[in-house]
């Protein structure tokens, strides 16, 4: 299979990137309505599977769920998932031929194998949906053209996606035709209606494409921010150990500190993260990430280059097909690091202290986002694309780590996210090596304000604050958070 | 020498700037066992959290415990409102979350919670199955803690304080949503402990007390004001009748001639079956009594009603004349009936003012997610001004006193004028003045051709509309009866 963005001609690459429009409530007037009375079968039944089919039903749609028949006969958990809640649950064979709209929600990894399975079985002119567009774009896989083919990605884990709709609310969602397959040119209506059931139109919803999706997600979410994060983790936990801080504090601060830090991020964007920071503070943190933005800058054009050409999907799957060597070496060292190894203390932080004790962290947190941002929007994807694929997701993942630190965060979000993960950080790391040395406990471990006199120059400040708070992903996100925001605030402990 | 187990002097402590106690004294003698009333809002819960050395106060608080005695050296505050976290260690939930099964436990089950508690205690485990059999709790042992009612959690904790016997045990409300059995036997066992040398400290307005109480007390203007017996305890503000805002007494748009319909109907999880063989009809216009024992099941049973149970799509259930599962939405159920339960106050957005609380009753969701017409916000305005709300408006909801905070999710379910009423013991946690009052504005709001269905524990507490009853036992229908009849 030929990867599906490389066969097209630029001006068509152009023109599938720059899919993003925001859509109004209004546009969703007709509910679910494209779907009523239609039979939904929904493929796999893990979170995300799940807690869309249970919202779909709960919206007065039909639908059932198709598993493999080793999982019906093992009684696996995806099989216990859907029985459970009293879901009507059979074989490919018996279910898929009935259905009018297919929903494919297994792991990206299944993708191309399970689409073998099922097309053959999927009756003239039904529809096929999935949550993400790798199989499509990345793998090339080919829909027979009666069908048609359509995304509609909830930008949340499925149990926020569960939780939101039972609150009366949903969660920010992508919707896309995919232009190949749309024969009867019903394809957006019914993407509307599966996202009006899951609840989604209420909190925002962008209308994308499968390339557009794809090519911002693997930046985004797969590579740069899970990234990101761990290689942040990392480098500040060995800093504060190096510099002879509490190991339980250090552990405590970084694992809890990217979550209540990406907080003030998701709510009020870069401006209201560094706001949290004392003046002193802010003007040296935007020092540094200034500097660690220079430093990086390379990598993120690299990793946006191989996302681009089609490199990086080609050898993820080179590893898949070596029965994921590289990624699960990558993994068994990430669980020997010392940060995943030393447990929180039993320290109270105050939260304000989380951002004046980590300016390192804010500082590289910020450098990070705006750079993911940058380097989409140069590749010729649109900022609201990129504002989803950057800002936006930061605080979901840095949330993961909250929980149960990295091996949490690579073993929620995807093995692409997680293989994407490890490759950023293992270049990353040596990169801002020379750097590191430069810093010591007054950027991350102890308060940055201690001692100091608190004065600044006006001028220095107007000018750092304009920088902030002009910066082209604070633009795009006060137009998009405004749709979101009745998103709840994620509790910290 | 009299010797003291407590001694407190000139405590003071504020809450912002509200101040809540102002230099008080207490003593507590060896043999007095206390009671704390009076009005709500007065300060009850803070002071029994100071004594237990939870809030941040000035003046003295000193606790003598016997070292003679085989029982721990500690005091124990029991908080009138339960809490717990997931596996994570998040509080994330959502009031449905008991009934969408997933595979992964959400939360640690019964058992492992009250292990957890005997390490962190140095309890001996095999000593809990008496308290469990004190409760009947036994059954509950691999329950996740999620699955459990609110009168469950209740005794949960009511389970841990006796099981720890400390020598001074603060109880907050001991009596919030449990049934009459388990009250009686909990006042005896308060005596034992009483004999066998706990000191008790309850915090209650309730009458019905254990007998080994002996001394009673209130708070006024943040000092300690003691009494003669429970009837001297100073009561809220009698309410100042008012007349029903105008579009709550516009009838209902009723739909259909039977409201709900359910016939043989039957859940389980597992092998744990939680109903069994239920029929039930209910016409328009009815107004129901729906009791039973805690764990018996009416939760479950309304949250059939109320679209929140998936399970509710296996069985065969008409609502407000629709088959449950062709192709109706749970918002479309919603739109036809106000719902309050002690999950949903326990689960509802910590963050809510009571404005934006009771306009989000008009979508119900969790949080207002949209602005409401002008017409809506009015409506808004009038339901506070007769619930004598207006002052607290823009007050997070759970600031207020417990009594208030179900004004406000009251208000919440009727701000849309539904036709039925689904009242899950709406006055769990309140005390007798609060109840009646809460009782009267029922009576007054289902004048109009409301349908209720109403859960409640005690016969005296009831609105006085009710006409039928349906008693659950154990998931089964134990008896369907007429009760106006009983009034002649």
């Amino acid at each position: 299979m030929a990867n599906y963005f490389n066969t097209l001609p630029l001006r068509e690459q152009l023109n599938q990137l720059s899919v993003a429009e925001f859509m109004d409530i209004s546009e969703f007037a007709d509910g679910v309505s494209a779907l009523k009375g239609k039979k939904i079968v929904i493929v796999g039944c893990g979170a995300q599977g799940l807690n869309q089919g249970l919202n779909l039903r709960d919206s007065g749609l039909d639908v059932s769920y198709a598993l493999r028949k080793e999982a019906i006969e093992q009684k696996r958990d995806s099989w216990k998932n859907a029985t459970d809640n009293h879901f009507t649950v059979g074989t490919y064979e018996d279910l898929i031929p009935t259905a009018d709209l297919v929903s494919n929600l297994t792991p990206d990894k299944q993708h191309s194998s399970v689409i073998d399975a099922v097309m053959p079985l999927m009756k003239m002119g039904a529809t096929l949906s999935y949550s993400h567009g790798f199989n499509i774009v990345e793998e090339g896989k080919q829909i027979r053209k009666d069908i048609t083919v359509i995304m509609i990605a909830p930008k949340c884990p499925g149990s926020e996606v569960r939780a939101e709709y039972l609150r009366g609310f949903g969660v920010p969602t992508l919707i896309a035709v995919h232009p190949e397959n749309d024969p009867q040119g019903k394809g957006l209506a019914e993407a509307k209606a599966y996202c009006v059931g899951t609840g989604g139109h209420k909190a925002g919803v962008l209308r994308s494409s499968f390339v557009a999706e794809v090519k911002s997600d693997l930046m985004g979410e797969q590579t740069i921010l899970c990234g990101l994060l761990q290689t942040g983790s990392i480098l500040s936990f060995d800093k504060m150990i190096e510099k002879g801080i509490e190991p339980g504090y250090a552990s405590k601060l970084v694992q809890y500190g990217v979550e209540v830090i990406t907080e003030a991020l998701k709510q009020g964007g870069i401006t209201a993260m560094m706001d949290r920071l004392s003046n002193v503070a802010k003007i040296k943190a935007f020092e540094i990430s200034e500097e660690l933005k220079a430093i990086m800058r390379p990598l993120f054009q690299k990793h946006q280059d191989d996302i681009m050409s089609g490199d990086f999907s080609r050898t993820m799957m080179e590893d898949w097909a070596n029965g994921d060597k590289k990624l699960l070496e990558w993994r068994a060292a990430t669980g020997e690091t010392a940060f995943e190894k030393t447990p929180a203390g039993d320290v109270k932080i105050r939260e304000q202290e989380y951002f004046d004790h980590a300016v390192f962290m804010v500082s590289y947190i910020k450098a990070g986002v705006e750079l993911a941002f940058e380097t989409m929007v140069e590749a010729g994807i649109k900022p609201e694309s990129a504002y989803y694929e950057s800002l936006h997701e930061t605080p979901l993942i840095a949330n993961t780590i909250a929980r149960k630190k990295l091996f949490e965060m690579n073993r929620v979000i995807s093995d692409t996210a997680e293989y994407g993960c490890y490759l950023f950080d293992h270049a990353c790391k040596p990169l801002l090596a020379d750097f590191m040395k430069t810093v010591d406990t007054d950027i991350i471990g102890k308060d940055f304000n201690e001692g100091k006199d608190m004065a600044v120059d006006n001028q220095e400040l107007i000018a750092v604050n304009e920088a902030i708070r002009t910066h082209p992903v604070e633009k795009v996100g006060t137009v998009l958070r405004t749709a979101m925001t009745a998103m709840k605030a994620i509790k910290t402990a | 020498m009299i010797h003291s187990v407590v001694h407190i002097a000139q405590l003071s402590l504020q809450y912002a700037h509200h101040v809540v106690l102002d230099g008080l004294n207490w003593q507590i003698h060896r043999g007095e066992h206390w009671l704390i009333g009076g009005k709500s809002g007065s300060g009850k819960s803070a002071l029994a959290r100071a004594l237990a050395g939870l809030e941040k106060t000035s003046g003295i608080v000193q606790l003598f415990f016997d070292n003679t005695s085989p029982l721990p050296p500690r005091a124990l505050y029991v908080s009138n409102w339960y809490q717990f976290t997931n596996l994570e260690g998040d509080r994330n939930f959502y009031y449905q979350q008991r009934y969408n099964k997933q595979q992964k436990d959400d939360t640690l089950t019964v058992y492992a919670e009250l292990a957890h508690y005997a390490k962190a205690k140095n309890l001996w485990l095999e000593e809990v199955e008496q308290y469990l059999a004190l409760f009947d709790f036994a059954d509950l042992k691999n329950t996740q803690l999620i699955e459990l009612s609110s009168g469950e959690h209740k005794k949960l904790q009511l389970i841990k304080a006796l099981w720890l016997k400390p020598q001074l045990l603060i109880i907050d409300e001991p009596y919030t949503g449990l049934d009459k059995s388990s009250r009686k036997m909990l006042n005896g066992y308060f005596d034992k402990l009483a004999a066998a040398g706990v000191h008790l400290v309850l915090i209650t307005n309730d009458a019905d007390l254990p007998g080994c109480i002996n001394r009673f007390a209130e708070i006024e203007h943040g000092r300690l004001k003691q009494l003669d017996s429970v009837l001297d305890l100073s009561k809220d503000a009698g309410r100042v009748q008012k007349t029903l805002p105008l579009f709550l007494k516009e009838k209902p748009n009723v739909s259909a001639e039977v409201m709900v319909h359910m016939e043989n109907i039957h859940v389980r999880y597992g092998d744990k079956v939680v109903l069994k063989d239920i029929s039930w009809t209910i016409r328009a216009g009815e107004k129901w009594l729906l009791q039973g024992p805690n764990g018996s099941g009416k939760s479950t049973l309304l949250s059939l009603i109320n679209g929140d149970h998936p399970q509710a799509y296996a069985n065969h259930i008409h609502l407000f004349g629709q088959r449950r599962g062709s192709g109706e939405s749970i918002w479309d159920i919603k739109e036809r009936l106000g719902i309050i339960s002690p999950e949903i106050h326990w689960y509802f957005d910590k963050t809510a003012k009571v404005w934006q609380a009771v306009a989000s009753g008009f979508y119900d969701s969790i949080g207002l997610f949209r602005q409401p017409s002008y017409d809506k916000q009015q409506k808004v305005n009038q339901l506070l001004e007769f619930f004598d709300l207006t002052e607290y408006k823009d007050r997070v909801i759970t600031t207020l006193p417990l009594g208030k905070q179900r004004l406000v999710l009251l208000a919440r379910t009727i701000i849309k004028n539904p036709p039925l009423l689904i009242l899950d013991e709406p006055c769990q946690g309140l005390d007798h003045d609060q109840t009646e009052h809460f009782n009267t504005v029922v009576d007054e709001l289902c004048g109009f051709g409301k349908t209720l269905i109403y859960v409640g524990h005690y016969e005296t507490h009831l609105p006085s509309c009710l006409e039928k009853k349906m008693i659950l036992e154990k998931g089964e229908v134990k008896t369907i009866q007429d009760i106006t009849e009983l009034v002649y």
